[in-house]
């Protein structure tokens, strides 16, 4: 087993640098002259922005940002700094990016902590026992909250939730993020309903994935077998059925994490939530690529390292992986 | 999940039937799905009649009427400048349909050509690109489709092009699987022992089949590209203002934390919900329907 994790974390390495090198030339490729752009030049559209700047200021800023050195040489910089730890400033707000992780990085971490938690709270158990009592009560009340949470953009699910908090509760969240240590309750007030909001749309999926996987082992010749030789449908249930049927949904819920971080950045938005996904918005629109690259290298990381959990999980339900 | 499509191997057999026999019998089969479908029907005829069904122009400011309610004539209010919020809703039909419809079918074909030949080929073609494809999923669509955007600048045409790039890995991950087994069929040995070059092997013998689970990624993914481009609106760089988009009508409608109107956030999210939920549950039937291994597993 131990030779299949180190094997696994080898391999991930060359697929971050390659991420790396992806997030770095896109990013390059913008148009637009960013140093115009922040000298007040108007920028964006490239051309005349450029020209109504002095062409010195120009010329020092891009020495200072390093952007007049050749690409190769701005990457290896780059490369240097996360490995070091050194991420690097801000373009436009004279920040580090560390220091910009530490202030926003919190709350989201919280946040999708708190909602994938939920997500398989919510979303198994209900998967479980609509697949147990296909076309029950149960069964069809779990599907429709599936289709629903489906169709339901997460942000406007935060966006009624803020409504009807403040139209009929005349409720106003906390404006800031206070630590859970500092001040539970503000905190858990501030948190809680995102969570509640991406847990949902998550658990609608991963009961949806439970259910067909649980009825499609249910159809087994080996499930038969146990039935047959007499053995409690609910020994049958646990033993023999859900084991068997948890690696699809392990897999899915994997690939629904990376949504969280995604959707993460909507639903922040509509519960003005000044965390990583806002930090991020803001970093796209104004072009400040650093922290841009920073961010999603982080989100992609992230990303990249419940897979491979995922991976070692399989490893660790089906035997037969290890040996491969 | 998308294994489960390797073994969709069914090619639709209309012959001798006409479409209306088809229709009717789906719609036997698959009432909800029929039902979904009559909606998604009526959608499309709205947008493309929005002129005539909108009682008024999307654009006409009215600025004293600015976030007024609902009222007896403006059934679902004003905008932030006066503007008929139920027009609004009719015109932006058209920006998700088109952005929904176009860059799925755009992105999903790309994949699909491209799974073919990955899963056909095999070999160090298949084994590089899938590792890019790996990491093309490993970025949420949202991120992807953002960051595109600020590279390609807003607009219809770019929407359309960053909601289709973050479709491609699906269309490639399902058809390459398909591939993948149908390449392993008697008559596709068969074929290549008669001498067939392996693009007409590709073309004729393992293109067909993979028409179907084609059809069901094309339509499962339209409901999410709806969905990701609302979020584009709503964040502020889809389509950009003054066109009406439901996600840029909620976009401009949060924000407003103190006395927020209502009317402004619910009218928009619905029509989303709506659509998306009628695209989800239409595909749903078409899966059943075209890959009879998935029949009754899932909710019909």
């Amino acid at each position: 087993m131990s030779k299949y994790i180190l094997r696994r974390l080898i391999m991930t390495i060359p697929t971050l640098v390659v991420i790396s090198m992806i997030i770095f030339v896109v990013l390059r490729v913008i148009p637009g002259n960013i140093v115009a752009t922040m000298l007040g030049g108007g920028g964006g559209g490239g051309g005349e922005g450029v020209q109504m700047v002095d062409p010195a200021a120009i010329q020092k800023l891009m020495e200072d940002l390093k952007l007049d050195r050749p690409l190769y040489e701005q990457y290896f910089h780059w490369a240097r700094g996360i490995v070091t730890g050194d991420l690097g400033d801000s373009f436009f707000r004279g920040q580090k990016v560390s220091e910009m992780l530490r202030n926003h990085g919190p709350v989201t971490l919280q946040i999708s902590v708190m909602a994938i938690a939920l997500s398989w709270i919510v979303g198994l158990p209900i998967g479980i026992l609509s697949a147990a009592r296909q076309d029950s009560f149960m069964d069809y009340s779990t599907r429709l909250f599936v289709v629903l949470f489906l169709a339901i953009p997460s942000f406007w699910l935060a966006a009624l939730i803020v409504l009807f908090g403040v139209l009929i509760f005349e409720y106003y969240p906390p404006l800031f993020y206070s630590h859970i240590w500092d001040d539970p309750g503000a905190n858990l007030a501030k948190t809680t309903a995102p969570a509640i909001v991406i847990g949902l749309g998550m658990a609608a999926m991963i009961a949806r994935m439970a259910r067909s996987s649980i009825l499609e082992v249910l159809r087994e010749d080996y499930v038969r077998t146990a039935m047959a030789k007499g053995l409690a449908s609910r020994v049958v249930m646990w033993r023999h059925v859900i084991k068997n049927a948890l690696l699809p949904v392990i897999t899915i819920a994997g690939i629904m994490m990376g949504f969280t971080l995604g959707g993460s950045v909507a639903v922040e938005y509509a519960f003005a939530i000044n965390g990583l996904g806002v930090t991020m918005l803001t970093a796209i629109i104004d072009k400040d690529f650093n922290v841009v690259q920073n961010l999603v290298m982080i989100y992609a990381a992230a990303f990249v390292l419940i897979n491979l959990l995922i991976d070692l999980s399989y490893a660790w339900a089906d035997p037969r992986i290890r040996y491969d | 999940m998308q294994t489960s499509s390797a073994e969709a191997v069914t090619t639709i057999t209309t012959s001798g039937n006409s479409l209306l026999q088809t229709l009717l019998r789906f719609a036997r089969n698959k009432p909800l799905g029929a039902i979904m479908g009559t909606i998604i029907v009526l959608i499309v005829l709205m947008s493309v009649f929005a002129e005539f069904v909108a009682p008024y122009d999307p654009l006409d400011t009215a600025p004293l009427m600015a976030r007024e309610p609902p009222d007896r004539i403006h059934w679902m209010g004003y905008d932030e400048v006066g503007r008929d919020i139920l027009s609004r809703v009719i015109f932006g039909s058209r920006v998700s349909l088109i952005v929904g419809i176009t860059s799925v079918v755009f992105g999903t074909t790309i994949g699909s050509i491209w799974g073919l030949a990955s899963g056909y080929l095999g070999g160090k073609f298949d084994l590089v690109t899938q590792r890019a494809v790996e990491v093309w999923m490993s970025f949420p669509s949202l991120v992807l489709a953002l960051s595109l955007l600020v590279v390609l600048g807003a607009g219809l045409h770019t929407v359309i092009i960053a909601v289709a790039f973050t479709r491609v890995p699906y269309g490639v991950r399902v058809i390459r699987s398909v591939a993948i087994a149908v390449k392993e069929f008697m008559y596709v040995d068969a074929a290549r022992s008669v001498g067939s070059s392996e693009l007409r092997v590709m073309m004729r013998h393992v293109l067909p089949n993979c028409v179907a689970p084609f059809l069901i990624i094309l339509t499962a993914h339209i409901g999410t590209a709806i969905v990701v481009e609302a979020s584009l609106g709503f964040l502020g760089i889809g389509i950009p203002p003054p066109t009406a988009s439901w996600g840029n009508m909620l976009g401009s409608a949060v924000g407003q934390a103190i006395n927020p109107h209502w009317w402004r956030i619910i009218y928009p999210g619905l029509a989303i919900v709506i659509t998306v939920l009628s695209f989800n549950i239409f595909g749903d039937a078409i899966r059943d329907v075209l890959d009879p291994r998935l029949r009754g597993s899932e909710a019909q």
